[in-house]
């Protein structure tokens, strides 16, 4: 099972019916429980929207589990996921936010960064909800890795993709500075070239071992500034989800100020994007 | 006042000789496969008052000293050289991978600075006699100033060796390239502060705290601010204006800025150019081809005129200490490679490895010597503790990369195929099926490595019901991951070949069984990527596989 209990944060918001939408066409995908988790006063008028909201998706009473919070949004969210054992908590989210609320961190970014959980962030619920078509993958040679790949090839398989491609970036960091001492430029190009084919190579491997099999696949090895190169790779190739390992350490204030990694996807997402964690 | 004729001639002359003579000393120690910089002090020392002004004082003097407005011009163009040189440096410096890095990195390099600052400032500090000090009154500045000259890592050597050893990507050379651009910038902060300390008697004196509170607030000003802006305006600049013009103006523009505002507040004004230098290097907007472009024409034009002119400041010969050089080295040596050491050992890492950056860790290279010229610059230190501050600087330098090199070749980290293949792990077989080969190799890296054969034995073929290993051209790579520590190497000859279900059909000569830690699937990527790069030809393999015994086999692989 690639998910056993997923979950929507589920709000009033004019994103809120095509949300619900999309989580109930991925419970059914999956074949998995579904929590509604709304945080709020629990009160008669509230209930009421949340079971008119239900209703027009046609959900049973006993096919969900609806679960109040009181609180800070994004804190209540991620106890909620917690207490409950969730694997997937799915959100809206804008593509880009102010300068501000970026640094502050709204309640979507939030939970992008810290839920304990994997999380789906859906950038456009269409009112009707499409299956994803074109799913891109960054790889990290790592257990997550190996996990993340593992569940987004199931996952494709189950929408029928038409694509699947694996994307791994790697960076050498200080590269421009061997030209510095004694180096010449045709020979980091040639590095720069061994290095790409390495990579692919590695990838290639790394596929093979993954034993993919049902759907065709493919491998893009990118060299450039982790995050940033796969955020544009997949912005261009018009991928309709991006797939990625979350970060090992808990991403602070200090990542937002000085950016790596995931932190230029999440500052502007391409698509829809899906975090894995373990 | 202007320069009159003659001087224009002999200016412009004199940088001809500079640049012709630092070009073929350079090219001279590259082809000894050293640093150019080296070879450009040493040309100084040529041309300086150590050999040319010795032998042919008139000559010298008519080039370098002749009227003082020539020194004048040439003294601007060398403060402009360092100036860019720190603007170069500063843009290497990747913040965000000192940050991505695991805490080894920065435990590395926090015990780089403060294990041989420590070393440096309490010898300075309690044994000032043995250190050179002239002035007691400079004692506390001294003694800072000794201790930050011991801590400094020179980022382009290091990674030129790193580059050389090719282990520039790998996980040891981004862990080292990490702790030494984290190192770098420590290093400058603290000496940016010893400079003000040194520099209260400027024009614009500022008590120490209001020093230090500007020097932390332009920092994080540079930082926070300019670098938001500079990211933003990059692409807007690709766009409006030429390309690479637009782009490299703006580079130079903003460092100028950086450098006059911190030498205004008695700072030097390598400091301010390092730091936007670091804004600057951290847009992901800012092109590989942009980056290269600057520092083609920064080393090797404006840096040569730098590095030349320390030599034609000092006679070196006069000037040689032998106790001072010795103690210098000793202070290096001992401070780096053992704090480095120490912190790799505590991030972890065995004692090999550990061992290996603290001597990477150890070359002092160019920014040794811009440290040691501007301490000349300012009168904290005289000419004999210059001299040897520059000799350690280039023994550092030199020393680093062939013994980094000792430590990598025990290195088992270092992952290449052929470095895990040993004599006896070599098995001529008789065996014709693809399980009895797979036993047989099973069974001897059992016993030789004590690991239970039916676990390794499950694995392996596992793995080998899922998909073929059978690559083509005679070679299959049975493998798995297992609870092992460090990737074992096996191989398998049976020059008749066994059916593997390869793709191109031909039945598995070679046969090499590949296991590797169950918890680092990049060693076995990397392993299986090295294997298919090397052995990619029928007639090699065929070739291979008709050695007489296994050191036969293996000294062809090497050859690979």
């Amino acid at each position: 099972m690639i998910f056993n209990r997923i979950a929507l944060a589920i709000t009033f918001s004019p994103n809120g019916l095509p949300l619900l939408k999309s989580a109930v066409r991925l419970k059914k995908l999956f074949g998995c429980e579904l929590y509604l988790i709304h945080v709020g006063e629990k009160s008669s008028d509230q209930e009421e929207k949340i079971n008119d909201l239900v209703k027009q998706v046609g959900l049973s009473d006993t096919s969900y589990k609806l679960i109040w919070k009181k609180g800070e949004p994004s804190k209540s969210i991620i106890n909620a996921v917690t207490e409950n054992q969730i694997d997937l908590l799915i959100a809206g989210a804008l593509e880009k936010e102010t300068v501000i609320k970026y640094y502050l961190g709204s309640v979507a970014r939030t939970l992008m960064r810290e839920s304990p959980s994997s999380v789906l962030i859906l950038t456009h619920p269409e009112p009707e909800p499409k299956e994803f078509k074109k799913f891109c993958v960054s790889v990290d040679f790592n257990e997550l890795g190996e996990t993340a790949v593992k569940k987004s090839y199931q996952f494709a398989k189950l929408e029928h993709a038409e694509e699947f491609v694996l994307i791994k970036e790697f960076e050498v960091p200080g590269l421009a500075i061997t030209v510095y001492d004694s180096g010449s430029t045709s020979d980091t190009e040639k590095s720069k070239h061994e290095w790409q084919k390495e990579e692919e190579e590695k990838l290639k491997f790394f596929a093979k071992e993954m034993n993919l099999v049902g759907l065709n696949y493919s491998t893009v090895a990118l060299f450039g500034k982790q995050g940033w190169e796969a955020r544009n790779f997949v912005k261009n190739n018009g991928s309709d989800l991006f797939v990625v390992p979350s970060p090992p350490k808990k991403l602070k204030f200090f990542d937002k100020l000085f950016q790596h990694d995931i932190e230029f996807i999440l500052s502007q997402l391409p698509c829809s994007l899906l975090i894995i964690r373990n | 006042m202007s320069l009159s004729p003659t001087d224009i001639t002999i200016f412009l002359l004199s940088i001809s000789v500079i640049l012709f003579f630092a070009r073929g000393f350079g090219e001279l120690l590259r082809y000894l496969k050293q640093p150019i910089v080296i070879g450009e002090i040493i040309a100084g020392i040529i041309l300086g008052p150590t050999i040319l002004g010795t032998i042919f004082p008139e000559t010298f003097n008519s080039l370098f000293n002749q009227s003082e407005e020539v020194v004048i011009a040439l003294n601007g163009i060398t403060l402009l050289g360092v100036v860019m040189l720190l603007l170069i440096s500063g843009i290497e410096i990747d913040l965000s991978l000192v940050l991505r890095q695991s805490k080894v990195a920065v435990i590395i390099s926090m015990l780089g600075i403060i294990f041989p600052f420590g070393v440096g400032f309490f010898s300075a500090y309690f044994f000032p006699q043995y250190l050179g000090l002239t002035d007691y009154n400079m004692r506390l500045v001294y003694a800072l100033f000794v201790g930050t000259a011991l801590s400094i890592t020179a980022l382009p050597v290091v990674a030129r060796t790193l580059m050389d050893l090719q282990i520039f990507k790998s996980e040891i050379g981004y862990l080292i390239m990490a702790a030494a651009m984290f190192n770098d910038l420590i290093g400058w902060i603290i000496f940016s502060v010893v400079l003000g300390m040194i520099g209260q008697n400027s024009e614009h004196p500022l008590s120490l705290s209001s020093l230090i509170l500007t020097i932390i607030g332009f920092i994080l000003f540079v930082l926070l601010f300019v670098r938001k802006f500079i990211n933003y305006s990059i692409p807007f600049i690709q766009r409006r204006f030429t390309f690479p013009g637009g782009v490299l103006n703006f580079i130079f523009i903003l460092g100028f800025l950086g450098a006059a505002f911190t030498e205004y507040i008695g700072v030097h004004a390598i400091f301010g150019v390092f730091i936007v230098g670091i804004a600057i290097g951290d847009s992901v907007h800012l092109k590989e081809e942009t980056r290269e472009i600057i520092y083609q024409f920064v080393t090797n034009i404006f840096a040569p005129l730098f590095f030349v002119s320390i030599g034609l400041r000092i006679n070196f010969i006069e000037n040689f200490d032998l106790v001072l050089v010795v103690v210098f080295l000793v202070l290096a040596f001992a401070g780096k490679v053992i704090g480095c050491s120490i912190g790799a050992y505590m991030g972890g890492m065995n004692k090999n490895d550990s061992l290996i950056i603290g001597f990477g860790m150890n070359s002092r290279g160019a920014m040794e010597i811009v440290l040691a010229t501007l301490a000349f610059q300012y009168n904290l230190i005289n000419e004999k503790v210059f001299v040897a501050i520059v000799i350690m600087a280039l023994v550092t330098s030199i020393s680093s990369a062939p013994i980094m090199n000792y430590f990598l070749k025990k290195a088992k980290t270092r992952l290449r195929f052929d470095m895990l293949l040993k004599n006896e792990s070599v098995i001529f077989t008789k065996e014709n099926s693809k399980y009895g080969v797979i036993k047989e190799l099973c069974t001897y890296v059992a016993n030789s490595k004590k690991l239970d054969l039916n676990v390794v034995y499950d694995e392996v073929i596992k793995r080998e019901e899922t998909i073929s290993t059978g690559l083509g051209n005679h070679l299959a790579i049975p493998h798995a991951r297992i609870n092992i520590k460090e990737p074992i190497v096996a191989v398998a000859v049976q020059p008749e070949g066994i059916e593997w279900n390869s793709l191109d059909n031909l039945p598995a000569k070679l046969i090499i069984l590949l296991l590797t830690p169950a918890d680092k699937p990049e060693i076995q990527l990397k392993l299986l990527s090295d294997i298919a790069k090397k052995f990619n030809d029928v007639a090699l393999i065929e070739n291979i596989v008709s050695s007489k015994d296994s050191k036969e086999l293996i000294s062809k692989v090497k050859q690979l």
